[in-house]
Order: structure tokens, then sequence, then C-alpha cells
């Protein structure tokens, strides 16, 4: 039945915002992220199945892309990271300290 | 009931590498338990006709964006003593799972309004590569060139960022 | 429109492109090499010279004009069309504005050529020259505009440039002042020239608003708008012509080099006043009372100034009171609605008074900026030249026929009389007396006698030919100017007065030979009687006086700047030290700082809530999306 994959779509991406929620390991936080992306993948695909109409797999390749592009990024972000403190934290970002 | 079997392994597999990914204390660990995800998720995209983005997923996600995550962690060459202590972690796991909760109810109270159908393989023409690069070129044209810069600038980023920079400059 | 009229905005522009030049030049040369100054004063004589044979051509063109029709304009281009007004950037040429630039442009020129000379040494030439540029270009505008708008911009054109050169000497915290009390003290009378063009503008300005619309509709005013617009305007022209009660500001105009009191106070500037009342002749003519407003006005100034003259020991200041007493005549002419007299006078004036204080600076350049009569004397055998020319510039600022002053002096005074203002005609008698008394003085002070301070005039010597020559065309235009609008009496054509008959509203008073030759009669003798004083006292060489009672009360001005400065200025700055220290802080600043600190501790509160971590921001994310879920969840079934 569809509403299993949207129901697994939802754990997914629950389990991503757990994951952003409860964790500091950086690499971790990403991957969360990308958890998250991909439970929405699974939820436009279900969804075009559903509608029999192929532009939530259109949706799902562009997520692709833009995943890939964060990723990039976010990898060159804490190699730099990585660099300056030594850290994988991200706790140490603290400049928007009030 | 293959199909059936299949989804239920499958989303087993996939809720159980998610949850590796956010208990793992080591990113490595955690990477590896994503990637079980990941290739969990490839299979129900196979299972729901999306040929094209079955095997994308194994390319592009589970092969090129996870490597470059474990290529990364393995070149930093993490020590555990590099890692933030998280000695609060489970209690933030449980809060956490009790903030997002009324989220994943009012999600699933919305999936329920939905239209139901029993998932059997959809038509030939459903998901290929051919469909869905029509739909793609005809009439995401636009965004899809916007993706392509979006790219282009990332790629510029990650290498002025990541790259070297000479010093008092 | 038969001949392209294109260069009459060229006529302004060019002094203006002098000016921007010459700065651009000088800015971008300054810090690497140094250009000689030469250059700078040749390049800023270049545009005054370009405008005047423009001028020239005005004229010539409007000659050719037939009479009822002696005017064309020029419309650069649409300046701003807001309702119903529509203000182009319009030049008018027409016999007045003609005459105006003729001699404007003329003396500027010379004056330009002049301060080569006595500007040399300077190490600012450049912006001298760039804002001498600059203010003769303004005064051309204020000339040429066709409107009271356009008219407006070179008034305060001028202004400001007066302001720039006043305190040029900037060093010196006094010239600074002076510079600042010049401008304040114009400020006050451009507001009322501001409130008049405001007024006019409501009564007939939607009819079109350039001089010629308004001429012609300025029959659909009533009478006493028309007084209200008189007296606002001639409060602008009051504080640009220096006259009761802001004439303060001209005497300390003298702080400036002297080319610049020459260009401010014999061409351009001060004149300024004149040409405006002359320029909206067409309203005072309608009211009688206005006029009359303007013409005693005029005449107590003249009185006034003539007895502060009597009593200075600065030979500028000295000029400055003549200059503000000749403005005063000038004004009494166009008020007793002399309106070609009035010119005719700025127009001689124009030329002796640039002479005198051209002659005057060469006095104060030779001996190195010493301006206390007291220690001059005797420098006749060392100045020849500037003795001679400025003799004659004495002699026509006195009223000595035929010099050029006393034709247009005389043409004032007979009109007062003509017109049955028998007191005004009195006093301007009376005037003339004292003026050919202080000029004279002055002369004999400075170069008669024997020399006082013996070091500086040994060092003396003639001037350079630079300054030299610019004093002699201008003592030839002193001696010959007034022949122009020769009266009948002396089988002249008054070729002035009709020559500005088709742009101001002139009422002539009926000839009448023994009346006007009561009036040349008495004038001669109240000029013979001043130089008879003047000699008897200071002919032979004289000490510095000691000055007691009313001479002593004189000499201070009749204490009007101590008074105007406990009246207006004192309690102004204590209203606004009140204000700044009392109501500020309690009134206006207090809500606006609450509100602040209001921010602030609430922010201080909030500030908490900012740990900076990023998970913390995602918790709140999650947080709120929780919240919101929960709501709509709430709504769903």
């Amino acid at each position: 039945m569809i509403h299993d994959y949207l129901v697994l779509s939802v754990i997914l991406f629950c389990l991503g915002v757990v994951g952003v929620f409860a964790r500091r390991n950086f690499f971790t936080v990403f991957m969360s992220v990308e958890l998250m992306l991909n439970a929405s993948n699974l939820a436009f695909i279900a969804f075009a199945r559903l509608q029999q109409n192929m532009d939530g797999h259109v949706l799902a390749l562009l997520i692709m892309a833009v995943a890939a592009a964060e990723a990039a990024l976010a990898l060159a972000v804490v190699i730099l990271l990585h660099k300056q403190t030594g850290k994988l934290d991200t706790n140490v970002f603290s400049l928007l300290k009030g | 009931m293959l199909v059936d079997l299949l989804f239920t392994c499958f989303a087993v597999f996939s809720v159980l590498g998610a949850l590796g990914l956010i208990i793992f204390r080591h990113p490595m660990n955690g990477a590896m338990s994503f990637l079980v995800t990941l290739v969990s998720l490839a299979g129900l995209y196979a299972l729901l006709s999306a040929k094209l983005l079955f095997a994308l997923q194994l390319i592009v996600y589970a092969g090129a964006i996870m490597s470059l995550v474990v290529f990364v962690i393995m070149f930093l060459n993490i020590q555990p003593d590099q890692l933030p202590a998280e000695k609060t972690k489970v209690t933030y796991l449980v809060a956490g799972g009790v903030a997002v909760t009324p989220v994943a109810f009012f999600l699933l109270k919305v999936i329920n309004r939905l239209p139901n159908m029993p998932v059997s393989f959809a038509d030939e023409g459903f998901g290929g590569v051919k469909e869905v690069g029509l739909i793609f070129f005809r009439e995401w044209l636009v965004p899809f060139e916007i993706v392509s810069i979006l790219l282009l600038t990332a790629l510029v980023g990650a290498v002025v960022l990541a790259g070297k920079r000479e010093k008092n400059k | 429109m038969e001949h392209s009229t294109f260069y009459l905005g060229m006529i302004p522009l060019y002094p203006l492109l002098g000016a921007v030049c010459i700065g651009l030049f000088h800015v971008l040369t300054c810090k690497r090499w140094q250009v000689p100054p030469l250059v700078y004063g040749l390049l800023a004589c270049v545009g005054p010279a370009m405008s005047f044979f423009l001028a020239l051509r005005v004229f010539f063109e409007l000659r050719a004009l037939p009479l009822d029709a002696r005017f064309f304009t020029y419309k650069a281009f649409t300046w701003f069309s807001v309702g119903d007004l529509h203000l182009d950037m319009g030049f008018l040429a027409d016999p007045l504005s003609g005459l105006m630039l003729l001699f404007v442009t003329f003396i500027g020129t010379l004056i330009h050529v002049y301060s080569i000379g006595y500007m040399s040494g300077d190490k600012s030439y450049a912006k001298f020259f760039a804002y001498m540029n600059l203010f003769l270009g303004s005064m051309l505008i204020l000339v040429l505009g066709d409107s009271p708008v356009v008219m407006f911009v070179g008034w305060e054109g001028v202004g400001l440039c007066s302001y720039l050169l006043i305190s040029y000497y900037s060093e010196d915290r006094d010239n600074v002042l002076a510079g600042n009390k010049a401008f304040i003290v114009n400020r006050i009378g451009d507001l009322g020239f501001v409130l008049g063009m405001g007024f006019l503008f409501w009564a007939i300005g939607s009819h079109g608003f350039d001089f010629l619309s308004l001429k012609a509709n300025a029959h659909m005013m009533t009478e006493s708008s028309i007084l209200i617009v008189c007296l606002l305007l001639f409060v602008g022209a009051t504080g640009k012509s220096a006259q009761i009660p802001l004439y303060v500001w001209l005497p300390d105009a003298m702080a400036g080099p002297t080319p610049v009191s020459a260009l401010i106070h014999a061409a351009t500037m001060v004149t300024a006043g004149v040409y405006m009342v002359a320029r909206f002749s067409f309203l005072y003519v309608e009211v009688a009372a206005a006029g009359m407003i303007v013409a005693w006005i005029g005449i107590l100034t003249a009185l006034l100034a003539a007895i502060f003259g009597m009593f200075q020991d600065d030979i500028k200041k000295v000029l400055a009171y003549s200059t503000v007493s000749q403005l005063g005549y000038m004004f009494a002419g166009v008020g007793v609605t002399a309106y070609s007299a009035g010119i005719f006078h700025v127009f001689t004036h124009a030329f002796f008074k640039a002479l005198l204080f051209l002659g005057a600076g060469a006095v104060i350049y030779v001996l190195h900026h010493e301006q206390n009569i007291w220690k001059m004397g005797g420098l006749k055998k060392k100045m020849p030249i500037t003795y001679c020319t400025m003799l004659i510039g004495a002699l026509a600022l006195a009223g000595c026929p035929p010099f050029a002053g006393f034709f247009s002096k005389d043409e004032i005074l007979y009109s007062a009389l003509a017109n049955g203002h028998f007191f005004i005609w009195l006093i301007g008698v009376l005037v003339a007396a004292m003026t050919a008394y202080y000029t004279f003085r002055m002369i004999f002070v400075v170069f008669h006698g024997q020399p006082r301070d013996q070091q500086a005039y040994d060092h003396a010597h003639e001037a350079p030919l630079v300054m030299t020559v610019p004093l002699i065309i201008l003592a030839i235009g002193a001696l010959f100017a007034g022949f122009y609008n020769l009266p009948a009496i002396f089988g002249g054509e008054q070729m002035i007065s009709h020559w500005l008959a088709p742009s101001v509203a002139d009422q002539h008073p009926h000839d009448s030979f023994l009346l006007e030759f009561f009036v040349i009669a008495t004038s001669v003798a109240a000029f013979a009687f001043g130089l008879w004083v003047a000699y008897k006292r200071f002919g032979k060489g004289a000490e510095e006086p000691v000055f007691t009672g009313f001479a002593r009360f004189a000499y201070h001005k009749f204490y009007v700047d101590e008074l105007y400065d406990a009246v207006f200025v004192r309690p102004y700055k204590a209203i606004g030290a009140e204000i700044s220290e009392g109501v500020e802080p309690n009134m206006t600043d207090a809500p606006v700082t609450g509100i602040a600190r209001l921010y602030m501790r609430v922010g201080t509160l909030v500030k908490v809530l900012q740990s900076g971590y990023v998970r913390v921001y995602a918790i709140y994310m999650v947080l709120g999306l929780g919240i919101m879920s929960f709501i709509l969840s709430q709504s769903l079934n």
C-alpha cells in the first residue's frame, strides 16, 4: 500500500530531525540532513506513483543535485573547521551569541 | 507477496540504518549505517517503479556523495578525542523524539486523509530514463539549468573554501 | 525665432565652465607638480572675456531689434514641471539685462586681469580664481534669468561665492566670522525673496512664472498683495544690497581680498538688489507706498553710511561705507520710480567703485597689506598712476562734474525733487556733501602730506602693469560713462534712459529747466563744500584724530553691531542654548532614548535565547514546527 511508503518517509524524516536535534558531531548532523532529504525524496516518488505522474521523479532528481552541491560545500566547511580548530563540534560556532 | 516482503525488509533496514546514524558516536560508523539506509531506499524506489531514480540513488547518493563523505572522514583521520563529548546524548535523543512527535502525528494524520492504493508494478513507460528525461527537458528545463549553475557555484565555492590560502591575505 | 539665441546660455556657462576647469585642474595637479599661477590666471580670464564678447553681441543684436520688441529668450531645458508650476531654465535678454551684462562682464574681466597681479604669491591661487569665476557665472545667471526662480539660483550663487571669498583668508578666525556674517545676513534677506516669490506665484504664478508673463499678468493682482510682494522682495534686496537694517555685513566683507571687494561692491552682488527692484518695476510702479518705503530706506541708508564713512580709518572700510551709501542712492532712485536713473547709477558706480577698490588694492599691495590710512601718506609721488586714477574715481564718486558719478547722482536727485519728494532730495544733497568730504579725506590722507610710516614709504613703488592697466581702463570709464546719459540740459539725449525704457516702468518727470538747473547747482555746491572742508582739515597732512563725542559714536558705527548682537544674536543663542539644554533632552530626546532603553532592556532579557550554537537554533526550529503541527492537527479533524 502506498501509505506504508509515506509513513516510512515520515519516520525517516523524524529520525533525521532528531539527529539534527540531538547530535553535535558535524558529520552526523550533516548526514541527518541528508536523511531528511532522502525521506522527502521517498515521499515524492511515492506520490509520483500514486498520481501516475513523473514530475515527482524530476523533483527528486533536483533534490539529489542540490544535496550533492550541499555535500560539496558542507564538507569544504568541515575541512576548514577541522583545520582551524581540530574539532568536529558544531558548538564551535557561537559567533551569533547575543 | 514478494513485493510486500521486500518492502518490509527495505523499510526495516532503512529505519535501522537511520537509527544507527543518529546513535553511533563515530561518524564513520554513522556513515556506514547511513549507507544501508540509502541502499534500502534505492530498493524502495525500485518497488515504486522509479527505475531511473533507483539507479541514480545507487550511483549518485550511495556512490558519489557518500563516498565523498567517507573519503573526507578518512582524510581528516578523526581521532576519538577530536569528537565532541556528547554526554547528554541520550537525553537529547529522547527530548528530540518528544519534540518531533507532534510533527509526526500531524503528518500521519495528513497521510491518512490521502487516497490509498496498492502498489503494483506500473506500466512499461513509467519512470524510465527516456520518459523522465523527456519530462525533464520539456517541462523542467529552466530548473534543470538553474540546478546546473548551482552545482557549478558549489564546485567553485568548495574549491575556494577548502583550498589552500596564503597567509595574511 | 529668426536668429539663434543659443549663445545666450553660453554667457553664464563660460565662467562656470572656467570655475569647473580650474578647480578640477587644480585638484588633479596640486599633488604632483607645481603649475605656474599664471596658467590659472589666464584660464580664469578666458571665461569672463568670452562672456564679455557675447554680451557685446547681445547688446548689438538688441539694438538691431525694433524698440517695442527688444528682447529675446533662450530656453536651455525644462527645469521642473509640477502642477501649475512649469519652470524652464531660461534666459532673457532685454535692454535692462543687456546693459547689466555688458558692464558686469567688462568689469569682471578687468578685475580678473587685475587679480593676476594682486594675488601673485598667494598659495591657493587656483582656488581663488575658481571662486571668482563661479561668482561671475552666478551673477550672470542672476542677470539673465528669465524667471524669479532662475534669478534666485544666481542670487544664491553669489551669496555662496561671497561667503567663500570673504572668508578666503581662512587662517584668520575674524575673516571666517565676517564670511559667516555675510552669509547669515544674506540668508535673512533671501527668506524675504523666497516668501515674496512664493506669494507672487500664489497670486498670478499659474499663468506662467517668467518675467514676461508676470509683467503681462500683474494687473490681475490686488493692490495690497502687490504691496506685500514688493516689500518681501525688498527685504531680499536689503540683504543682498546692504540696506538698513541688513547693511552690517558689507563693511565686514572687506575681510576678503581686495579684488573680491571690488567684484562684490562694484559690479556684481550688491547691485543685484537694485537690479531686482528694477526687474520688478512693473510691480513697484503699481503701488506708490512700496516705492516710498524703498526710497526712504535707501536715502536713510545713504545718510547713515555716509556718517560712518566719515570716521573710518581703514581704507577699504571707507570705500565699503561709500558703497553702502551709493547703494542707498540707487534705491532712492528706483524708489521714486526713476528706475533708469537708479540703473544708470549702478552703471557708473560700477566703474568708479571698481576703480577705487582696485586702486586701494594697489596701495594695499605695495604697502604689504597695510590698510590703515593713518599709516599711509604722501604716496602721490611713489604711485603716480594709482594716484591719478584714484583721483578720477574719487571725483566721480564725490559727484564732481563732468565725471560719471555726477550725472547719475544728479539724475536721481533731480528725479526725487521733480517727483515731489523734497526731503529725500534734501538728505541726498547732504549725503553728497558728506560723500565729497570722506572721499577726499581718504585721498588727502593716503596720497598727500608727509609719509607717516617712513619705512613702508621707502619700500613703496608703483604697482605692476597688470594692475595699473585695468585701473587706467576703469578711469577712462569713470570719466566718460556719465556721458551716455547726458541730460537734456547739457544737450544730451539720455541714451541710457531711452535704452532702458522698454524694460523698466519709468515715470519721467516733466522736464523743467529751472528745476534741473537748481538741482545741479546745489549738487555742485555740496560737492565743493565737502571738498573744501576735507582740504581744510586734511589737505596739508593731519595727525590721526582722537574721536570724542558724536565722532566716537559714529566711529563705532553707532554701536549697531553691538545692538544687533544684544537684541538678536545673544537672545537667539540663549534660546538655542535653552532648547539644547532644557527642551531637547527632556522633551524630544526623552521618548526616543526611553524607547531605546526599553528595547535594550527587552533585548538583554531575550539575549539569553541567542546562545549562538547551531544546534540550539535547530532545536528552536523543531519546537516551532512541533507547536505549529500540533495546532494544525487540532484543526484537521
